[in-house]
């Protein structure tokens, strides 16, 4: 009950915005006596929802933010500078590199083209490719020793955000909508924000529920209007006709449904149909950015056509869980980042479009005193090789795979401020020294989340499935505030 | 005990402790995730080699120590023998001795494999490999005495499951008088008994009705079929009706869409963000759905998809419909994106069609990931890149992407010689009317002209006409003033109109002429196909060096996946007789339907069981490999498919077998106890309940509101962007980019779901919410999801309310009387009747619903109905209800 504070904001406004305070009051109270652990199945009739859960123990993060960077950014020229590089460049690898195209490898160490700067009163080294990022620096924690360990993007991806290499196992947005619930009753618990471009590898398994109840599974916002299709009911159907045709719905499907005790996706659509009517009001009011300040858009860079989509976003995303939803994953498109050549053009017009939004997301929840519980992660499935891939010309060359030691970033919800963790070796190849695996930094967001990795589990085929299933994760708390 | 018969020598006893056949798999996927060896295996006195320890070296070692060319430490681990003569560092185990192997001190301590492997061997596994060491370090099969380079099969490889023949299985008994209509129920029955488990009652009349005609043909009963079966008293009613459902059009307008998912039709390029439209894809389609509806022999089906053109055995002109339907057939590897002729005209995008084709075409026909094996082995099935190759050699004849042709350039036109007379001669004759209509007009302009110089000033008119008469760059200053001076003397073909009305209505008639004859001239149509060159040596092909074209390694020959065809029985000729191709597909696909291939017949009847049942025997239909689904029922499957073989391949024979079985009859009902003992039903112990497809909701509704329109075949129906920019049902009328006015689609938009173009950057709105598939290249399963999105579109979207408006207008139509609206609209929407209770509900929201809209419809200022509107949510509200989105 500690956190009933934060809890009360996050519903104050959802409160606000469909209106239904008595209701809401009512439905409050009873989802604080609902419990973490769905019970076991079969015994008595489960049902699932995304009434929120009280979780195993206290967890500072209420949310979480997901800037989703697939393809891989270059932790070799934007995170993890390596003198020895610079001191090479342009020599052969004295070591052994893993390529994922042999067919363009060569041995040629690659410095990085640009300069680097220390930011911050923590004198975070970062690239002049990140400015913005570089101002946001005292605020979250660089971890330069992530590693996967497995070479493609495919299996990779579902490493980080599956924490298995299999196909279609249930994402994060997925575990902690099953585990925490949904601090709103009026917004799916776990949105995925589509890029205009093509969908990333992977494509909708990115926000697949997996074995997991569908109810878990991440809804998508597409990028342009209109953001969710079918949001509001015809004129001459809003109002009373839709409520009452969606209370006689309801009654024709509950009459259904005690003839056929025990379907699972029953029960679901009906609590569908609930949240769909919700929907109607709140995300139109979640999306609607005419509210946001002429300043607070300016901060997002909603008025440069290059960072205007990543952008709009970025605020969406911070007004998604300002209204209690649980997870939320800001796609970038297909392989943005895998830049295999030509990166010296590729690599700065990638960052051109996300550096402001995404310092912009952190400084605002900051100011708006969200930031402490919410986690915004800023990363992809991998990083990339010191060496040259491509070596056909300056302008050509590029980077191959490297998921043995890759940067990325975390802020908020109880991770440490100001922070660089981990080292990787003196060519940034190797994570080397206090190495975060996938299941590492799955297993330290679930315990800021207050899950505990062992006990949220779903029983499916007769086997109990967790996140982790291997018994190697390793609690990181260094990481922690 | 085929393990045992094919041994080679004799071992100790406790090696003949049969293995369960998931062992393999289920070894895997431990490593894979890195969980410990926690499941319900049997311990055996001893483990062996092949069974116990080598699925473990393979998941953790090989790689290193076996499979490259130069072995690490020159220790190769594939083989018991090679482990005890070691590498390096001496032998790397000793017989009986675990504490004095290097291997196990190795493994022990970390050493092995190297730190910076994440994925690393449990303590069981250890555990294992120390106790078979302990054990004496035995073996079941003889070793080879050569490994080759560097892939190897391993004996427990080459006995899984899905690499058997088929085999017709013995039917098991049934005891305890459990109702077995056919072979189906034998297998499912006895699966239940040894759970405590039972068939459920048979399913209510007008459930069966309900589910077998949306599971065939994916439209739901008419109220007239109902009445007609509800009240048969005709024993054989339900098989009748099972028979007329597949004799019906829209039974093979639903199976072949089944079908085209698995074969990855699409009626646009895709790869590049132009998706180009493919104008003559639908023939393809079209041909999937004859192929159905005709029960062609599944065998003759796959040969013709695969090898139609090579079928044909001369030029492609002048073709028969019979040979027409033979290269409409192969427009199944046609399928894959291509951007080669829009936009990516690069030797990488050719490479890209050639690997989609062969993964669509494996992952639909033999169940197998083998586009894993492009850049390397197979991490999980015995396919060597070599392999993968090879096979690629089958295709590269007509794939070659060295002598690459554009989907424009490819295309085979269906012109014969007497259409190309034809349009000849109509060309030659409009050719003379324009001469014609040219002399005229020339007369005309003259004439104008004249006219027109006559009304100036006569001093003028000399030097004017002089003007005129020079030519354009030759006139001086002057003569340019002049002419602009007087400009009515300017008469061109242009302007003459002005001049004279009368003579520009006469040359409008020779153009009116011309139109009238052009369409005279036959149309061309085109066929997009698979076609090879005649007569010519085929291009070699390469293992290409992590996948990569620009690296070739060395030359492979067409063969079948060793794994598949260790014997070779599929070897390949050179040239067959009247084939003027390389006849590489056809040889292929007689090898596949060939009653020795262990997996066409198993993938087929497995994806007609999912259809029906919303789950396979085996539940990944696109991969039967060690990361696919163990099958529930082996010997079923096994049945299955050798029924599907022995009866000439008919696939309707296997509908009818799964129809008229007592399994399919059951009701969906659950109890307790099969909750507890399978929730998921796996065993079918009642019927599985299914959410209808994506299309069969659209088309279901479409049906009920009256509104379907039942035309069959023929070029896709277009879908364009609306004005909010979602993707509908529509012919595109851009301005500028913007949308101009809408086009009256004359209920062409009402057509069934299959015959809407299917374009990969523009998902049917309508359609796209209830998991309409991406194609990537093919889709192999639907998913069945339950979100937010799927209710907006059932409450506010246009398609429903106007549907629920029509549906409403017909039941105005059909009846004065409230009350027996309702009851049909219950007809029509559950295809049962209503129940007291249910009917005064639905009475009531008529009332209320009809009240809250006069009143709102006055607030609001509209027009509408209020009655009617009434009734459309009603409508509305039954359409969107469980009852209906389900098949129970």
């Amino acid at each position: 009950m500690s956190d009933l504070g934060t809890m009360n904001r996050r519903h104050f406004i959802s409160t606000n915005a469909t209106g239904l305070s008595g209701l809401a009051l009512a439905l409050w109270v009873q989802q604080q006596a609902a419990q973490a652990n769905p019970k076991k199945p079969d015994l008595v009739q489960p049902t699932f929802d995304t009434v929120p859960k009280t979780p195993h123990r206290f967890g500072q993060a209420k949310a979480m933010i997901s800037l989703w960077m697939q393809g891989g950014p270059s932790q070799v020229d934007l995170f993890d500078r390596k003198p020895e590089l610079e001191r090479l460049d342009g020599e052969t690898f004295p070591g052994e590199v893993k390529y994922d195209n042999a067919a363009q490898a060569s041995s040629k160490i690659l410095a990085s083209p640009w300069k680097w700067r220390r930011y911050g009163e923590a004198g975070m080294e970062l690239s002049e490719l990140i400015p913005h990022m570089g101002s946001i620096a005292d605020d979250i924690t660089l971890i330069r020793s992530m590693r996967t360990g497995v070479n493609n993007h495919g299996q990779s991806i579902r490493a980080m955000n599956t924490g298995t290499t299999i196909a279609m196992q249930p994402t994060l947005g997925s575990w902690f909508s099953y585990g925490l619930g949904s601090a709103t009753d009026s917004l799916p618990s776990y949105l995925a924000l589509i890029d205009p471009g093509q969908l990333p590898v992977e494509g909708v398994a990115n926000w697949n529920n997996g074995y997991l109840p569908s109810v878990f599974q991440g809804t998508v916002m597409r990028p342009t209007e209109p953001r969710i299709l079918n949001l509001t009911p015809p004129k001459r159907l809003a109002g009373k006709p839709q409520q009452q045709l969606l209370s006689y719905l309801e009654r024709l499907n509950q009459q259904h449904l005690i003839n056929k005790p025990g379907e699972r996706d029953y029960q679901a659509r009906i609590n569908m149909y609930q949240l769909a009517a919700r929907m109607q009001t709140s995300a139109v009011e979640a999306m609607d950015l005419s509210q946001e300040t002429a300043e607070t858009k300016k901060h997002y860079g909603m008025d440069d056509p290059v960072t205007k989509d990543f952008g709009e976003r970025c605020l969406i995303a911070r007004r998604l869980v300002e209204r209690g939803v649980r997870f939320v994953q800001v796609f970038t498109q297909n392989q943005f980042w895998d830049h295999h050549g030509r990166i010296r053009t590729s690599l700065p017009a990638a960052c051109k479009k996300v550096d402001k939004p995404s310092a912009a997301l952190v400084s605002d929840l900051k100011r708006r005193g969200l930031l402490d519980e919410t986690i915004v992660h800023w990363g992809g499935e991998m990083g990339r090789l010191p060496v040259i891939q491509n070596d056909t010309g300056t302008k050509n060359v590029g980077r191959d795979h490297n998921t043995k030691g890759f940067s990325m970033w975390i802020a908020g919800g109880g991770f440490k401020a100001g922070h660089v963790h981990g080292m990787t070796d003196e060519f940034s190849h190797q994570a080397v020294d206090q190495i975060v695996n996938h299941y590492d930094y799955h297993h330290t967001l679930m315990h800021l989340f207050g899950l505990d990795h062992q006990r949220l589990t779903f029983e499916h085929n007769g086997r109990s499935r967790k996140l982790i299933e291997t018994d190697k994760s390793r609690l990181i708390t260094e990481l922690i505030a | 005990m085929r393990l045992a018969q094919r041994r080679g020598r004799s071992y100790n006893k406790n090696t003949m402790f049969p293995r369960l056949p998931t062992f393999l798999a289920v070894t895997l996927l431990a490593a894979l995730m890195a969980s410990s060896l926690n499941v319900g295996i049997a311990a055996p006195a001893s483990f062996t080699f092949e069974n116990d320890v080598q699925p473990i070296l393979k998941a953790h070692c090989f790689h290193c120590h076996g499979e490259l060319v130069e072995h690490q430490g020159e220790l190769d681990l594939r083989l018991a023998r090679l482990i005890l003569t070691g590498g390096a560092s001496g032998p790397a185990i000793v017989k009986g001795q675990p504490d004095q192997s290097l291997l196990l001190e190795y493994l022990r301590d970390g050493t092995m494999p190297p730190a910076d492997v994440t994925h690393r061997p449990t303590d069981a596994e250890i555990t294992i490999i120390r106790k078979w060491v302990a054990g004496g370090a035995l073996t079941v099969y003889e070793e080879p005495e050569s490994l080759g380079d560097g892939f190897y099969i391993t004996p427990a490889e080459r006995e899984f499951w899905a690499f058997q023949k088929i085999q017709r299985p013995e039917l098991p008994q049934l005891f305890g008088g459990l109702p077995a209509e056919n072979g189906i129920d034998h297998f499912i029955g006895a699966k239940l008994a040894a759970s405590e488990l039972t068939f459920s009652p048979r399913a209510e009349k007008t459930t069966l009705l309900r589910r077998a005609t949306l599971d065939l043909t994916g439209l739901p009963p008419t109220p007239a079929a109902l009445g007609k079966f509800k009240n048969s008293r005709n024993p054989a009613a339900y098989e009748e009706l099972v028979d007329q459902l597949l004799a019906s059009v829209s039974y093979g307008e639903r199976w072949g869409r089944h079908w085209l998912d698995a074969a990855g039709y699409a009626d646009s390029e895709g790869y590049t963000d132009s998706d180009a439209q493919r104008p003559w894809a639908f023939k393809y389609r079209d041909y999937v759905i004859a192929s159905f509806n005709k029960d062609k022999p599944y065998n003759q089906f796959i040969l013709e998809q695969l090898a139609g053109d090579e079928l044909v055995g001369k030029p492609l002109e002048n073709l028969t419909p019979q040979q027409q339907e033979l290269i409409v057939a192969t427009g199944f590897l046609r399928n894959a994106p291509d951007g080669t002729g829009s936009g990516a005209a690069t030797e990488e995008a050719r490479n890209a069609v050639v690997s989609e084709t062969i993964k669509q075409v494996t992952s639909s026909l033999v169940g197998l990931t083998v586009g894993c094996a492009q850049c390397h082995n197979h991490r999980y099935d015995p396919i060597s890149q070599k392999d993968y190759y090879r096979l690629r050699a089958v295709f590269e004849p007509a794939l070659n992407w060295k002598a690459w042709k554009t989907p424009a350039h490819r295309r085979v036109s269906l012109y014969t010689e007497a259409d190309r007379q034809r349009k000849a001669e109509v060309e030659s004759q409009i050719k003379e009317i324009a001469t014609q209509r040219s002399k005229k007009q020339e007369a005309y302009i003259v004439a104008t002209f004249e006219s027109e110089i006559a009304k100036l000033p006569s001093e003028v008119q000399a030097e004017v006409r002089t003007a005129h008469d020079t030519a354009e760059k030759e006139r001086s200053d002057a003569q340019n003033k002049l002419i602009k001076k007087y400009p009515s003397t300017v008469v061109t073909a242009g302007n003459l109109y002005l001049f004279d009305k009368k003579a520009a209505a006469d040359l409008a008639t020779f153009t009116t002429k011309q139109e009238t004859l052009r369409k005279a001239i036959p149309l061309e149509e085109y066929v997009r196909c698979l076609t090879e060159p005649h007569q010519q040596s085929p291009p070699t092909t390469f293992v290409f060096s992590r996948g990569n074209f620009s690296a070739p390694l060395v030359e492979v020959e067409p063969r079948e996946l060793t794994v598949l065809d260790p014997q070779g029985t599929a070897s390949y000729v050179d040239r067959i007789e009247n084939i003027p191709t390389t006849g590489r597909r056809y040889q292929y696909a007689q090898w596949l339907t060939s009653a020795e291939h262990p997996l066409l017949a198993r993938v087929i009847v497995n994806r007609i069981w999912a259809h029906h049942f919303g789950r396979g025997i085996v539940d990944t239909p696109g991969d039967f490999g060690a990361l696919g689904g163990r099958p529930s029922h082996p010997q079923l499957l096994d049945w299955l498919a050798a029924e599907l073989m022995q009866n000439d391949w008919s696939i309707k024979h296997i509908h009818r077998l799964i129809m008229t079985s007592t399994t399919y009859q059951q009701s969906s009902t659950r109890h307790e106890l099969g909750n507890k003992i399978d929730r998921q039903k796996r065993m079918l112990w009642s019927m599985p309940v299914r959410r209808l497809e994506t299309e069969s909701i659209r088309d279901t509704i479409l049906a009920i509101s009256g509104m379907l329109n039942t035309q069959a075949t023929g070029a896709a129906v277009p879908v364009m962007a609306d004005r909010t920019g979602q993707w509908i049902v529509g012919k595109e009328n851009l301005n500028a980019g913007r949308p101009g006015p809408v086009i009256d689609m004359l209920g062409q938009q009402y057509r069934r779901s299959v015959y809407i173009e299917v374009r990969r950057s523009r998902p049917l709105a309508v359609l796209e919410p209830f998991d309409l598939p991406t194609l990537s290249p093919n889709c192999n399963r639907r998913a069945s999801s339950t979100v937010a999105p799927q209710s907006l579109q059932m409450l506010n979207s246009e398609f429903i309310t106007q549907q629920s408006r029509h549906f409403a207008d017909r039941l105005l139509r059909l009846s004065d009387s409230a009350e027996d609206r309702i009851r049909a609209a219950w007809r029509l929407v559950y295809s049962k009747e209503i129940t007291a209770e249910q009917f005064d509900e639905a009475l009531d929201f008529i009332g209320t619903s009809e009240k809250t809209l006069t009143a709102d419809y006055q607030d609001k200022g509209i027009k509408d109905d209020a009655q009617r509107d009434a009734l459309a949510l009603l409508c509305q509200a039954l359409i969107s209800s469980n009852q209906f989105i389900y098949i129970e």
